[in-house]
């Protein structure tokens, strides 16, 4: 037990109803269970997920080289308003940057005459957010000197407030980060208790709202994430894991526990991360190196992409419709899920969303009250899911009560059948869902009909076909275990390592003096969070980044950085306008700038055996049932298959469904399923078949 | 609600015949379709935008039209350009018409009096066609940094006829079976203080449009080309059927508003009036502007594209959120822009500065409707933006022009306080954040933030204006101001009160002080400060009945002040 026991690695998915363990040993073997979450104190799933390894499993948490965690608790804070209580210091005359933020009002209230608010207020409220006198010039020279007894007389009445976290935000910091650091300072020797989150650390970047809402993101959180992460590894020491514990932030990288509680901003996509590093590594088992990711959650669908081998990453992104600018893996949410309720418009027009029935009540056919039908429960009547076999059999669907909420919703109202209701109803959700995979694609200057779909999660695997389908995509490549792909992405996520700098100058005379001292310190920074890490002897991938964009132009592209190169500007600029060309389809040759420079080590961190899943009950026998897909007016005969039956080389053609316990497949007709020689599961439009 | 009227009962069943004649699943799935279209184009011209009004702002619009010049799908940009480019791409059509458009073809205008709404907004049209036939055409509208004139910027605040605004070109081919019309360009390029700029931008533009081009095609591929047109020509009549189906919710009569804008930049003790009578009936709008003011000297004249385009935003707000944004909307629409009027002036007016005018034309529309729809509109916004220009040559002898826009409070609801410091109306653009204007132009900002006691007071109060305060670094600077609502405030409904006024002040360095009466260029020196205070929103209903809660969170947030909460509301919400 220990022998083996010592080269196992286990990677946890906190969800919003279950958190999924993936244990992987030194010959890559993958074992795999969900425990239901604990949503009051996550940590306990976690120990219960140790004491399942050691029970069910019998690894002993002393013999776990690894231990990998995706949490939620960064976003809940923010999502269920309950971070810390926070203060907000600012220039003299700037303490409303935050509420006033950049004036627009949101996107959906366009055409509405009664407004809501389009900041995110609750970080700070005007009462806690202060100004100090201070004031560092646009050339970064001091103006006004910082006025130290102001600041303290300020902190000392924060204080006693009660205040737990304060972000610091003051003009200019990007370029002279003298007065934060000296604010800083004296507020950590005075009040040690606070914590302190300083804007030219956290997002040192022009645009003043930007950097101090994600400056005030950082403070609400960091002393939740703090005892979050200190507590549980507390338990989890105290259970007997001997190797600590990690989790991955949002770029898709692995940090310690400490590293993490200091830069907790970086955490809002944890969950999310961890799937899109699945999908890369299913991605690159299959040979492909680009692909696109689909999580199909209750209430909405993750899209990412992986393009060249590698996750994209957008340089902001959102948190309950607020941008928070630090990178991420560029996942984008759309407002439709397994849990969508259809609905009709005053004038009978078919909707589907952006309300859910979300897990409580759920969809009509769970039969816990919800009567409005859902994406669900048209996949039931169409006969995509079997009623016993749901979600491993844990949730038993009621197909009467499916069918009456479509019929008297959706059917009766629009003079259809409820066949035809049921496939309306997916029609437009695959619709709303292609349109959001066109434009995250687009975005980003990738034509999607290069890449294949990778479903994670398990509501992926019944729109995979028709998405493919509209999207004109490559093929579709199911994993193994897509319920826990989340969790094995943990263990193949690398320990990561970004660090940037505002660096403003021309490109074609930037001084490649002050260009290589400035990526040295970067360098020696992520050297050092790096070591913090553990990963000192371990082989070391260095990238050097540089957001470039036109003079004049403010939106920047990132591009790699050759330091090595003979004439690394030129380098640079040529590789700047390939970029340009591709995002955004036309490039000139106009002098350029540099924005910022970044930094990212990256190391190795699991093994690298290639996963095997074995099977832990036997394979059920194949059936048959009617099923009813897109242009076809009749249901069609569709075998159902096990896909615990189907061994390397198995090829069916659709109409099938493949089920598995964590997931259902539709294979539709003029489409293949065939299995490849790791196990993954390929559905490729059948070119024998007739049409 | 009311007992059905015969509109909407007419309405009710065009809408019962359409969901028979199309399958209403598949015009869903095409709308998606057709709206990411749009949203495509739109991300692709701003992000490659070299236009700070672009690039920081997103002033720009994208839209697909059928052959026949009606609109088909909308990207989600600001309202103001997405209605502007109905009529642009009327008027290339007009000029240009589809039998005489060829592939490869790219057309361009900017004239206000041929389509276009000010000078620097530039309209590109690309006829889309599919197996030789022609299925639609895809458009964009920027605004551009500069479009020559006798101001950088092209806004000229003085200016007095069109001539002073720039470059005006009609209706005109930029492109011929895929050819550059290389004396085009050359003469823009040679009449703009910026034009390599302009170059990239307009190719920001070109290739939005290929974008919708190619992706209609596909849909045409998809669904046949006589599919897209029954299609498409399904939605327009579901926007239409709906849109009139709304319209015969609110109550049939005329409803009248007036406002008053300050003045035109040159007459400065004028002010200029906005009437309008909003008549519903038979599931129709119609607005009339008639008596409005004739119209002005200077340059805050709306051609008629930018009247009709807050007329086409008014009916979007009262409409409901799930219609299709398409002409179908906007047919039930009749409009009356008086000629010579401040809604449809004679060449050569001048007309730069129409935003302010476009933005209360239609927040009195919406104004004229209230007391029809009270639990959707709201007590009069601000309903402003203060567009500013810093302008001049920095100590180390560069040339510097920065434009810079602030705006200020929303009105009162029914059921809710108006939002503090926001874009109202048909703009929806950014403001630039205070560290872009310092490092573009010499001077510092001293205050940015939310202005107390603004929001007109009520049971719900208005949303507060804006305060801003910047100190000159450079020897001397022109700093155009093109403000509004300094003399008339958003006027309070239901008891509640006036917001306050627009405010400002320049301090000069011997500590004298001068108002700004509106509009003016400014001639300013080293040390000088100016200090803006934005018009807050109305109150809505007696402040008397105002939850104490509410005044003693107002006081704690600083947005209202003790003193004015006493005199406002009494002493409850102190204690």
């Amino acid at each position: 037990m220990t022998k083996q026991g010592s080269q196992v690695e286990i990677g946890i998915d906190t969800g919003g109803t279950f958190t999924d363990v993936a244990c992987r040993d030194a010959g890559g073997a993958v074992r795999r269970t969900k425990i239901p979450s604990t949503p009051k104190d996550p940590a306990e799933a976690i120990l219960a997920a140790l004491a399942h390894a050691r029970d069910a499993w019998g690894i002993a948490p002393g013999a776990i080289r690894r231990f990998v965690h995706g949490t939620t608790v960064a976003t809940n804070a923010v999502l269920e308003r309950k971070g810390a209580r926070t203060a907000l210091l600012t220039t003299e005359g700037f303490r409303d940057v935050l509420e006033i933020g950049r004036h627009n009002r949101k996107d959906e209230e366009l055409y509405q005459v009664k407004l809501s608010p389009n900041t995110p207020v609750f970080l700070a409220p005007a009462r806690r957010r202060i100004g100090i006198r201070e004031r560092i010039g646009a050339d970064g020279s001091v103006v006004t000197p910082l006025d130290e007894a102001g600041l303290l007389r300020a902190v000392d009445a924060l204080a006693a407030e009660g205040v737990e976290a304060i972000a610091i935000a003051f003009l200019f910091s990007f370029l002279n980060p003298v007065h934060e650091e000296r604010a800083a300072a004296l507020i950590a020797a005075r009040h040690p208790g606070i914590a302190l989150s300083l804007s030219s650390v956290v997002d040192p970047q022009f645009r003043e709202y930007e950097r101090t809402a994600v400056t005030a993101f950082d403070g609400y959180v960091k002393p939740v994430l703090a005892r979050y992460l200190a507590r549980t590894d507390a338990r989890l020491r105290a259970a007997g894991l001997g190797c600590g514990f990690s989790v991955i932030h949002s770029r898709g990288g692995v940090t310690g526990t400490e590293t993490a509680a200091l830069r907790p901003v970086r955490l809002f996509l944890s969950g999310p991360a961890g799937g899109v590093i699945g999908g890369q590594s299913v991605a690159a088992a299959a040979g492909l190196d680009a692909a696109i990711t689909l999580d199909i959650g209750g209430t909405s669908s993750d899209i990412a992409l992986i393009a060249r081998g590698k996750p994209l990453i957008a340089s902001h992104g959102w948190i309950d419709g607020f941008a928070v600018r630090v990178p991420m893996v560029d996942v984008n949410s759309i407002g439709a899920g397994g849990g969508s309720i259809a609905w009709l418009d005053r004038a009978g027009g078919l909707h589907v969303g952006p309300r859910s029935a979300g897990a409580d009540p759920g969809p009509a056919c769970y039969g816990k009250g919800g009567e409005e039908p859902t994406v669900t429960d048209a996949s039931l009547v169409l006969g995509y899911l079997d009623p016993d076999g749901f979600a491993g059999g844990r949730i038993r669907l009621d197909a009467g009560r499916a069918h009456r909420a479509i019929e008297t919703r959706i059917a009766r109202p629009m003079g259809l059948s409820v066949a035809e209701a049921a496939l309306g109803i997916h029609r437009v959700v695959n619709a709303q869902m292609a349109e959001g995979i066109r434009f995250v694609s687009i975005k980003r200057g990738h034509d999607p009909r290069r890449f294949a779909l990778v479903p994670l999660g398990g509501g992926g695997g019944l729109h995979a076909t028709p998405l493919a389908r509209a999207l004109g995509l490559a093929r579709v490549v199911v994993p193994q275990a897509p319920g826990v792909l989340s969790a094995l992405g943990l263990l193949a996520a690398p320990i990561e390592h970004e660090r940037a700098t505002g660096f403003p100058a021309r490109l074609a005379d930037a001084p490649l003096d002050a260009l290589r001292a400035a990526f040295a310190r970067l360098d020696a920074e992520c050297a050092r969070l790096m070591a913090a890490d553990g990963a000192e002897g371990l082989q070391r991938t260095v990238t050097h980044l540089a957001d470039i964009c036109y003079v004049g132009q403010s939106h920047h592209l990132e591009v790699a950085v050759d330091l090595a190169a003979a004439d690394p500007r030129a380098a640079l600029y040529a590789a700047f306008l390939d970029a340009h060309r591709q995002v955004y389809g036309h490039a000139v040759e106009r002098p350029a700038r540099i924005v910022n420079l970044r930094c990212v080590h990256q190391a190795r961190a699991g093994g690298d055996a290639a996963l095997s899943f074995p099977n832990d009950a036997p394979p059920r026998p194949s059936a048959s049932r009617p099923i009813i897909v897109e242009g076809r007016t009749a249901p069609l005969p569709a075998v159902i298959i096990d896909r615990a039956s189907l061994g390397p080389g198995t090829s069916i053609a659709g109409p099938a469904i493949i089920e598995q316990s964590d997931t259902t497949t539709l294979v539709e007709p003029g489409w293949r399923a065939s299995v490849g020689e790791g196990g993954l599961l390929f559905l490729d439009r059948d070119t024998e078949a007739r049409p | 609600m009311n007992a059905p009227t015969s509109a909407a009962r007419t309405a009710e069943e065009r809408l019962a015949a359409l969901r028979r004649e199309i399958d209403p699943v598949t015009l869903e799935v095409v709308r998606h379709r057709l709206q990411g279209i749009a949203d495509e184009m739109q991300l692709t011209q701003v992000n490659a935008s070299f236009s700070s009004a672009v690039k920081e702002a997103a002033d720009a619009a994208a839209s697909l039209f059928l052959p026949d010049g009606t609109v088909l799908a909308q990207s989600a940009s600001i309202p103001f350009h997405l209605g502007t480019l109905i009529p642009a791409v009327g008027h290339v059509l007009r000029r240009f018409p589809r039998e005489t458009m060829r592939e490869g073809d790219i057309y361009f205008l900017n004239d206000p009096y041929h389509g276009g709404s000010h000078t620097p907004d530039i309209v590109i049209a690309m006829p889309i066609f599919h197996r030789g036939g022609m299925i639609g055409i895809s458009a964009s509208v920027s605004h551009h940094n500069d479009l020559g004139g006798m101001v950088p910027g092209s806004l000229p605040p003085n200016a007095t006829e069109i001539f002073q605004e720039g470059l005006r070109v009609p209706p005109q081919l930029y492109q011929r079976d895929g050819a550059l019309n290389e004396t085009l360009r050359d003469i823009l390029m040679l009449n703009v203080r910026t034009p390599e700029t302009l170059e990239g931008d307009i190719n920001g533009q070109i290739g939005a449009c290929h974008i919708g081009a190619r992706r209609l095609r596909e849909l045409a591929e998809e669904h046949g080309t006589e599919g897209l047109v029954r299609l498409s020509a399904g939605l327009i009549a579901y926007a239409e059927a709906r849109t009139r189906a709304e319209l015969a919710r609110i109550p049939e009569g005329t409803w009248r508003a007036e406002d008053f804008l300050d003045n035109d930049g040159v007459e400065l003790d004028k002010r200029v009036r906005i009437a309008v009578a909003v008549t519903i009936k038979d599931g129709t709008m119609h607005v009339d502007y008639t008596g409005t003011s004739p119209q002005t000297k200077g340059p805050i004249n709306a051609v008629p594209s930018a009247a009709q385009a807050a007329a086409y935003f008014a009916v979007r707000c009262i409409g409901d959120p799930t219609i299709p944004s398409n002409g179908g909307c906007f047919r039930p629409v009749r409009l009356t822009l008086p000629e010579g009027s401040l809604v449809n002036p004679r060449p050569p007016a001048p007309v730069n500065a129409r935003t302010g005018t476009v933005k209360r034309l239609s927040t009195t529309i919406l104004s004229a409707l209230r007391p029809a729809l009270p639990d959707r509109l709201t007590a009069p916004w601000a309903a402003l933006t203060l567009v500013c220009r810093y302008i001049g040559t920095t100590d180390a002898g560069e040339r510097f022009v920065v434009g810079d826009h602030f705006v200020g409070g929303a009105g009162a609801g029914l059921d809710r306080d108006g939002v503090d410091v926001i874009a109202t109306d048909m703009g929806n653009t950014w403001s630039l954040p205070v560290e872009t204007i310092e490092l573009e132009a010499p001077v510092r900002v001293r205050e940015n933030a939310i202005r107390p006691d603004s929001g007109g007071a009520g049971r719900h109060r208005g949303g507060n204006g804006l305060v801003r305060e910047f100190e000159v670094l450079s020897a001397e600077m022109q700093f155009v101001h093109r403000g509004e609502r300094h003399f008339e405030p958003a006027r309070g409904v239901e008891g509640g009160q006036d917001g306050a006024r627009s405010r400002t002040t320049i301090i000069r360095t011997d500590g004298s002080t001068e108002d700004v009466p509106s509009k003016a260029m400014l001639r300013l020196k080293r040390g000088d400060r100016v200090r803006i205070e934005t018009a807050a929103g109305a109150g809505w209903g007696d402040p008397a009945l105002r939850d104490p809660a509410a005044i003693a969170a107002d006081i704690e947030a600083g947005k209202v002040s003790a003193e004015a909460a006493a005199r406002l509301y009494g002493q409850r919400g102190s204690g």
